[in-house]
């Protein structure tokens, strides 16, 4: 691990000068960061660690929730309020890791979780998301975890993340801070595509900090289900997950949300398959057909031409879940 | 008072629970952040002598549940809620097993203190003269938290408050956001690249001071600084779990925590399991089924079950393996872990 300035801030104000300078990160639960580090496929020259500061409430917002971005994973999952309100997003997080790095990890650190890509982890091979310019390992390597969808010439790393698979049906909105500006965003706004500059993923600033997560009001609590496929049962990344929601009326899908992770390279949600399913009645076949309009011309590799169907055989079983098919 | 069972310890996760009274559900995640006290107070009516206590309480942004042969109250800051004066059938069971996971028999009166954290503070199921009024339990409860004797004798309730508030300033705030007053929180740190930190690390209940490089992690500092090395190192990446200890009772990779982010929290290793020469009921059960073979990650096993056991989540076996699969075992002891943690459930309350 190189050396780094490390500082403990005593408020947020403190925090986001501290991190104003190119090349300092934020600590918040560190289970990526620590571990990046110490491979030194991240070597920031500062952390500012978050670990104190009161960003950690969960609390009703009108008939929403405000997450604090420091709020535990497990904290998340087992609330109340989440759990009555948002169960796709307890779903999400309880499919996420181990009890261990469940209880570390934080909202605003699993917003920009990097990806597992080996080719990133391994410093003795090119990955242009570590070393930009300096090729992707993985367009002609093993690729049984990569990408689908939203992939590009320079890279085909997934995002890993189950909590964002969730934020992304739930419509949750990120709020930053930095100096003398707040400012409030869209999830589907947060993350980039990789493009030709893999190491870019999200649109916040140096120093710009995650402050909290909104989520709207929700229809979706009594139709909602994340799925996740992988190759053991627990502390495993997703090869592929759904977590779609439906709000149902009349026996007919008044509104609806699908959403993906494992197959793409950011949290992956699909307007053209919830699109399939408004006003229709629930059911297999209409299931199925959203499923098919949720893989828009997939860039499938030699060893991950499965994932295409196995995200539509995911995305069916999840929808049958949430509505009550046995 | 009690029987064998585990009691809930001081620095324990409280478990969880979820009241179904008569006004909306009550969950324990809801106090998160804030001091709470849990009392059993079986002859205890409002009218006795809630008036001072409440107001002091509720000064302080903590919450107060009284549970009584009459009726369980819930005052909080904001509302103060008689959850049920006549408990239904469901809420009759519920309070048994909180009691129960409380390690209080059934008729018994117990005060538990919990801080923002949700971690227990102060736990006492009271003699009975003790427990004439709430009053005195909670002044019980305040004088110990401030390392002072116990009061012979009848209490007067401005006193029993006047301690209680003490000692919720000295300790109880841990956790706790704002407004309440603040935990006395770590001193901001502003170090250099290459220059050493002064911290200190409380591990197993003593404060240890060291001089360290920030790069250096919780398990290192554990090992090589300490000489605690029953906290091992296997993966050095977050993912076999043999470096598993408790920080403020939940279970962490030592790994992935840096020793100077530690700093202001409780952290348990395995050293600090037994009391004594009494094992803990979880190390006694590893012991009786043969959960370990090479023995390398048995002391991660240990303190993720300790967590999983407090926490009181997990139940079936199945359970027991999700929340417990952060712990990887090349031995291939699991079925025999599995048996140890059921096994030792019955001792550890959750």
């Amino acid at each position: 691990m190189k050396p780094f300035s490390y500082v403990r801030p005593a408020d947020a104000g403190a925090a986001i000068q501290a991190a104003a300078a190119g090349g300092a990160r934020f600590l918040a639960g560190g289970t990526t960061l620590i571990d990046l580090m110490r491979l030194e496929v991240m070597s920031p020259t500062a952390l500012v660690d978050l670990g104190r500061l009161p960003l950690a409430a969960i609390e009703r917002h009108g008939d929403g929730l405000r997450i604090g971005a420091m709020a535990r994973n497990t904290d998340v999952a087992h609330h109340a309020l989440v759990a009555e309100r948002y169960p796709l997003l307890a779903q999400a997080l309880l499919a996420g890791a181990s009890q261990q790095v469940r209880n570390m990890a934080t909202v605003g650190g699993n917003l920009l979780q990097r990806t597992r890509c080996p080719y990133f982890r391994d410093l003795a091979v090119p990955c242009n998301k570590r070393a930009p310019g300096s090729g992707c390992s993985a367009l002609e390597g093993y690729t049984r975890s990569h990408a689908i969808l939203g992939t590009s010439a320079s890279c085909i790393a997934t995002h890993p993340s189950d909590m964002c698979v969730a934020l992304a049906a739930l419509d949750a909105v990120v709020h930053t801070r930095r100096a003398g500006r707040e400012r409030a965003i869209p999830f589907a706004e947060l993350h980039t595509l990789p493009g030709d500059h893999p190491e870019i993923e999200h649109v916040l600033e140096q120093g710009e900090l995650i402050t909290h997560v909104e989520l709207p009001p929700s229809p979706f609590a009594a139709h909602a289900r994340y799925v996740k496929v992988r190759d053991r049962a627990a502390f495993a990344f997703a090869l592929v997950s759904a977590a779609v929601g439906l709000d149902v009326a009349d026996g007919r899908i008044r509104a609806a949300r699908i959403a993906l992770g494992g197959v793409a390279t950011r949290p992956w949600r699909s307007v053209e398959a919830e699109q399939v399913l408004v006003g229709q009645a629930p059911g297999r076949a209409v299931f199925e057909r959203a499923a098919a309009a949720a893989l828009v011309d997939p860039k499938p590799r030699r060893d991950n031409a499965f994932k295409v169907a196995l995200a539509q055989r995911t995305i069916v079983r999840a929808l049958e879940l949430a509505w009550g098919t046995p | 008072m009690r029987a064998t069972r585990m009691p809930i310890a001081v620095g324990m996760v409280a478990p969880s629970f979820i009241l179904h009274g008569d006004a909306r559900p009550l969950a324990s995640s809801e106090c998160r952040g804030r001091p709470w006290v849990l009392a059993f107070a079986r002859r205890w009516t409002p009218e006795a002598d809630a008036g001072p206590i409440r107001a002091q309480l509720r000064g302080l942004g903590a919450i107060l549940f009284v549970v009584s042969d009459t009726g369980v109250w819930s005052f909080r800051p904001d509302d103060d809620v008689e959850l049920s004066a006549a408990p239904s059938k469901r809420l009759r069971a519920e309070l048994a097993e909180l009691a129960e996971r409380f390690g209080v028999d059934a008729g018994d009166d117990g005060v538990f203190v919990i801080d923002g954290d949700g971690i227990v503070r102060f736990a006492q199921a009271p003699s009975e003269q003790l427990a004439q009024t709430l009053a005195d339990a909670l002044d019980a409860a305040g004088r110990e938290l401030l390392g002072l004797p116990p009061r012979p004798g009848i209490t007067r309730r401005d006193w029993a408050v006047m301690s209680l508030v003490a000692g919720f300033g000295l300790v109880l705030f841990h956790g706790c956001r704002p407004p309440g007053p603040e935990r006395p929180a770590p001193a901001p740190i502003a170090a250099n690249a290459g220059s050493e930190i002064d911290i200190v690390l409380r591990v197993n209940g003593q404060d240890r001071r060291l001089r360290i490089d920030a790069r250096v992690s919780l398990l290192d500092a554990l090992r090589e600084r300490l000489a605690l090395t029953g906290t091992r190192k296997g993966c050095d990446h977050g993912q076999c779990g043999a470096c598993t200890v408790l920080s403020d009772g939940r279970a962490v990779n030592a790994c992935l925590t840096l020793a100077v982010a530690a700093e202001g929290t409780e952290i348990t290793t395995i050293e600090g399991l037994a009391r004594g020469e009494q094992l803990h009921p979880v190390q006694a059960e590893f012991i009786t089924h043969d959960a370990f073979q090479c023995g390398y990650c048995t002391s991660g096993q240990i303190l993720s079950a300790v967590a999983l056991l407090h926490e009181g989540r997990a139940k079936t076996d199945d359970e027991v393996r999700q929340q417990m699969s952060g712990n990887l075992c090349r031995c291939g002891a699991y079925p025999n872990i599995i048996a140890a943690i059921q096994a030792a459930r019955k001792d550890v309350a959750s």
